[in-house]
């Protein structure tokens, strides 16, 4: 057995080749044992660790894993990634989420470290997360709000870009689905010089309409009802029908970004970006349009390897507004979300007691106008706050981190703090975690100053500014093993083991009451309820042998407990498994494969429901062929068993039955 | 000469046995059928269900009148209703195609949209999905999706009814 470096600088080099490199340029040999070797990751710490010594467990996908599921956008990664993670459909087709009983809005997503405003039903629109550029993505669960603040409930989800080290890149990539005839086209471009670097990406997709099978034909259905009226015998099973879907709407999305890093000396370095997202979504009687618009600027100074500081300004918009077929704007659902960040960030080792501190404020001013509140009006608030984390390596092998955060919200006047303290313990056979933290969500400018006549219906949603922040304390265990096996013939290869069990005690969740009636109408009221528990089991095996074979499996298993309340855009489901069974060989200087057999398996909605599949398992085969210099053809076949649920409602995966996809992906510099 | 007599004969020998047989056949039979759209043309009263996310929001009893566009086409008028504090007026779905089985005349349309101004004098577009109507005698059965205005999720809509 081979015990791993542990040298930080050696860590350093080694994850910044692997996440600043294609992942198609390379065999794919060498870039499944980089990425599984040492990789360092940020999310749980707020500053580079190894991640077999980040605090916390973090799920990291990385850059092959991003590839080799073929996805478009972080919702397709997720769902064929993350077990225990579900994303939905509400009313109008807005995306819903749920992962181990957390709502989306109770999980953050950010980008390179930073928010994004907007949101579609409980979140943020995760369309605008494209995965051009992405370099990994980082997933902490449980809750982080003493690093992170509001909406780190119950996780984070980080999306980190990549940064490249070649003087330059270019690749133009297509995609064709057959599921809803969806194109994705995209191109990107980067240089890299001693004091520049510049990542420029453009992604566009298209996905018409597609109609959601039935059991039964409106026909079949109204001559049913046609004998039940006449008082014949008739077949009630086939007038049941529950799909609460039967029409996927189209859709077209824009997506341009360009982030810019200047090294001015070897002690300041600057960032800028800029980012532009358009989405429009063909309705019935009139088309959704959503603009996002994001830019910011980061300055990092580096007064030596132990001292940084690190200020930003960060400004996100999302909007959206409907038109008329005929391109007439209406503005009777005209949205804008508005954020300006500004951040600072102090780390410093304290080398004498061979320690890190990491002290940190910021200032985020939040505006909203929506066709929700009452005509003509907007709401706007600051959130301050400012945090601490302590990082003490006591000895080599054990690691305390304390963190400790107050933010103050102007609007509702509520304060909130938050901590957490993180045990690692490294024993020559496993990886002790013990993890227990805090986390808040503030109630949203929406849910206090809400006052909407939802849809017209007469009735009325009404926001309630004196709502208290929900909270979450999470605990949880974890124990981890990543070693190699020689000499044992077939199981030759490196493998990692990580169990982990949590608690999570979510208290004054932000819901819906009966609100009585409001200017003569029914009316729902936003309200503090009481809580739940979360009780659940993550398990994790990898397996990488030396032939070229890989295994991942990814297991959770959890219980809700308490003021349980299931809304019919949220099904969280006990069990859930994800696979992958990989399989990558170069045969020639001309000619690489990487194939992977993955799958997803749900088990039954805990809610009870039974008027729905219990459950479904959905197996994709996914086939890279890496041609000549830097042509790679990507095949895909989804679903492989054509499954097909009973009834489409919500949470139904997004699957009509079997279906393949095609792509091609030239990286232009290579042929050059 | 000759040939041209024999024709004519011939022309005029075939001409009474056909309009013998006919003037036999109809002196056999009831009218000649109507077209289908006549033959369902006409108002009913029934029940009329409405279900928005999978839950009755209304159960009514109300009137759908169908009109003749055409032989085989039928306007259909669906009457307005409230929901709640939203009264949505009565509006059309035209040209539906209709086809004669065996069992009863069926009529389907893929979707239908148009626009109507409501109560408040606003024009609101509406859109109806997955149109069907079948007859039988007196009966009529008939299920669609409407999208009205802004309203996010569609109604689930059937109606079973008699001529009136």
């Amino acid at each position: 057995m081979t015990k791993f470096p542990t040298n930080k600088l050696i860590q350093s080099i080694v994850a910044g080749m692997v996440f600043s490199m294609p992942a198609i340029e390379i065999s794919a040999q060498s870039i499944r044992d980089s990425v599984e070797l040492e990789p360092v990751v940020v999310t749980a710490s707020h500053s580079p660790k190894a991640l077999k010594d980040a605090p916390v467990v973090t799920r990291l996908i990385t850059r092959h894993d991003i590839k080799i599921t073929d996805a478009t956008n972080i919702q397709d990664l997720l769902t064929q990634e993350m077990p225990g993670l579900e994303f939905g459909f509400a009313m109008s087709q807005e995306t819903s989420l749920n992962m181990s009983g957390f709502g989306g809005n109770a999980i953050l997503f950010l980008v390179d470290g930073e928010r994004m405003a907007g949101e579609t039903m409980d979140n943020v629109d995760y369309s605008r997360m494209n995965l051009d550029n992405v370099g990994r993505i980082e997933i902490v669960k449980g809750a982080s709000s003493a690093l992170y603040g509001s909406n780190a409930v119950g996780g984070v989800i980080n999306i980190i870009s990549r940064e490249t080290i070649e003087p330059w890149t270019a690749n133009a990539n297509s995609r064709y689905s057959d599921f809803g005839h969806e194109w994705r086209h995209g191109a990107s471009f980067s240089f890299n010089n001693t004091k520049w670097n510049s990542q420029t990406s453009f992604q566009h997709t298209t996905i018409d309409p597609i109609d959601l099978p039935k059991a039964h034909t409106a026909e079949e259905i109204a001559l049913e009802l046609l004998k039940k009226a006449q008082g014949l015998p008739y077949d009630e099973s086939i007038l049941n029908d529950d799909s609460n879907l039967s029409r996927l709407y189209g859709q077209k999305t824009y997506n341009v970004k360009e982030r810019l890093t200047w090294r001015a000396s070897d002690q300041l370095t600057l960032i800028g970006r800029g980012c532009y997202f358009f989405r429009t979504s063909e309705r019935d009687t009139h088309d959704y349009h959503f603009n996002g618009y994001s830019a910011g600027l980061k300055g990092k100074y580096a007064w030596s390897n132990d001292q940084q500081l690190e200020l930003s300004y960060a400004f996100d918009q999302y909007d959206k507004a409907n038109f008329m077929p005929d391109g007439t704007r209406k503005h009777d659902h005209d949205y804008v979300n508005r954020q300006h960040v500004v951040h600072a960030l102090f780390n410093t080792q304290l080398s004498a007691i061979n320690a890190h501190l990491i002290l940190g404020a910021d200032l985020l001013n939040d505006y909203l106008s929506t066709y929700q509140f009452v005509a003509g009006t907007s709401q706007s608030q600051n959130n301050i706050d400012g945090y601490a984390q302590f990082d003490w390596n006591v000895t080599n092998q054990l690691n305390l981190v304390g963190s400790i955060r107050y933010d103050y919200f102007s609007a509702s006047a509520q304060k909130a703090l938050t901590e957490r303290l993180a045990i690692v313990y490294k024993h020559p056979w496993m990886t002790f975690r013990v993890n227990y933290a805090s986390g808040f969500r503030a109630p949203t400018l929406k849910e206090m100053y809400m006052h909407f006549d939802m849809g017209n219906m007469g009735y009325m949603i009404i926001g309630n500014p004196d709502l208290e922040p929900e909270r979450s304390h999470n605990f949880n265990v974890a124990i981890e093993r990543i070693n190699r096996i020689d000499d044992s013939g077939f199981l030759d290869g490196r493998y990692s083991f990580t169990l982990m069990g949590y608690c999570n005690i979510f208290d004054k969740r932000i819901t819906t009451i009966d609100g009585g009636l409001v200017d003569g109408m029914e009316s729902a009221l936003y309200w503090n309820e009481d809580g739940i528990k979360v009780w659940g089991v993550d398990a994790s095996l990898g397996h990488i042998w030396d032939c070229g074979l890989s295994l991942k499996l990814n297991y959770s298993w959890m219980k809700e407990a308490g003021h349980v309340y299931y809304s019919d855009f949220y099904q969280p489901r006990s069990q859930s498994l994800t696979w992958r069974l990989g399989y990558d060989h170069r045969f020639s200087r001309y000619y690489a494969i990487d194939a992977a057999l993955s799958g997803r398996s749900h088990g039954k909605p805990q809610s009870g429901r039974t008027d729905v599949d219990q459950g479904y398992t959905i197996w994709k085969l996914m086939l890279q062929h890496h041609i000549w210099r830097g042509i790679n053809i990507n095949t895909a076949i989804d679903n492989i068993f054509n499954y097909k649920p009973k009834t489409y409602y919500y949470c139904s995966p997004l699957t009509t039955g079997t279906s393949v996809s095609v792509g091609l992906s030239v990286d232009i510099d290579k042929i050059l | 000469m000759k040939i041209k007599k024999f024709l004519a004969m011939m022309v005029a020998a075939t001409t009474m046995v056909f309009g013998v047989y006919s003037c036999g056949s109809d002196d056999n039979e009831n009218e000649p059928e109507k077209p289908v759209a006549a033959q369902v043309a006409g108002s009913y009263e029934g029940q009329e269900i409405i279900k928005v996310m999978g839950e009755v929001s209304s159960d009514t009893t109300t009137t759908y009148s169908f009109a003749k566009a055409t032989d085989l086409t039928v306007d259909m008028t669906i009457p307005g209703f409230g929901m709640g504090a939203m009264t949505i007026p009565s509006f059309p779905v035209k040209e539906i195609p209709l086809t004669k089985g065996e069992k009863a005349i069926t009529g389907k349309l893929d979707s239908y949209s148009g626009t109507v101004t409501d109560g408040k004098g606003q024009e609101k577009a509406y859109t109806v999905n997955n149109i069907v109507v079948a007859f039988d005698g007196e009966t009529v059965a008939v299920t669609y999706e409407l999208k009205y205005g802004a309203m996010p999720m569609p109604m689930m809509t059937t109606f079973t009814g008699t001529k009136k």
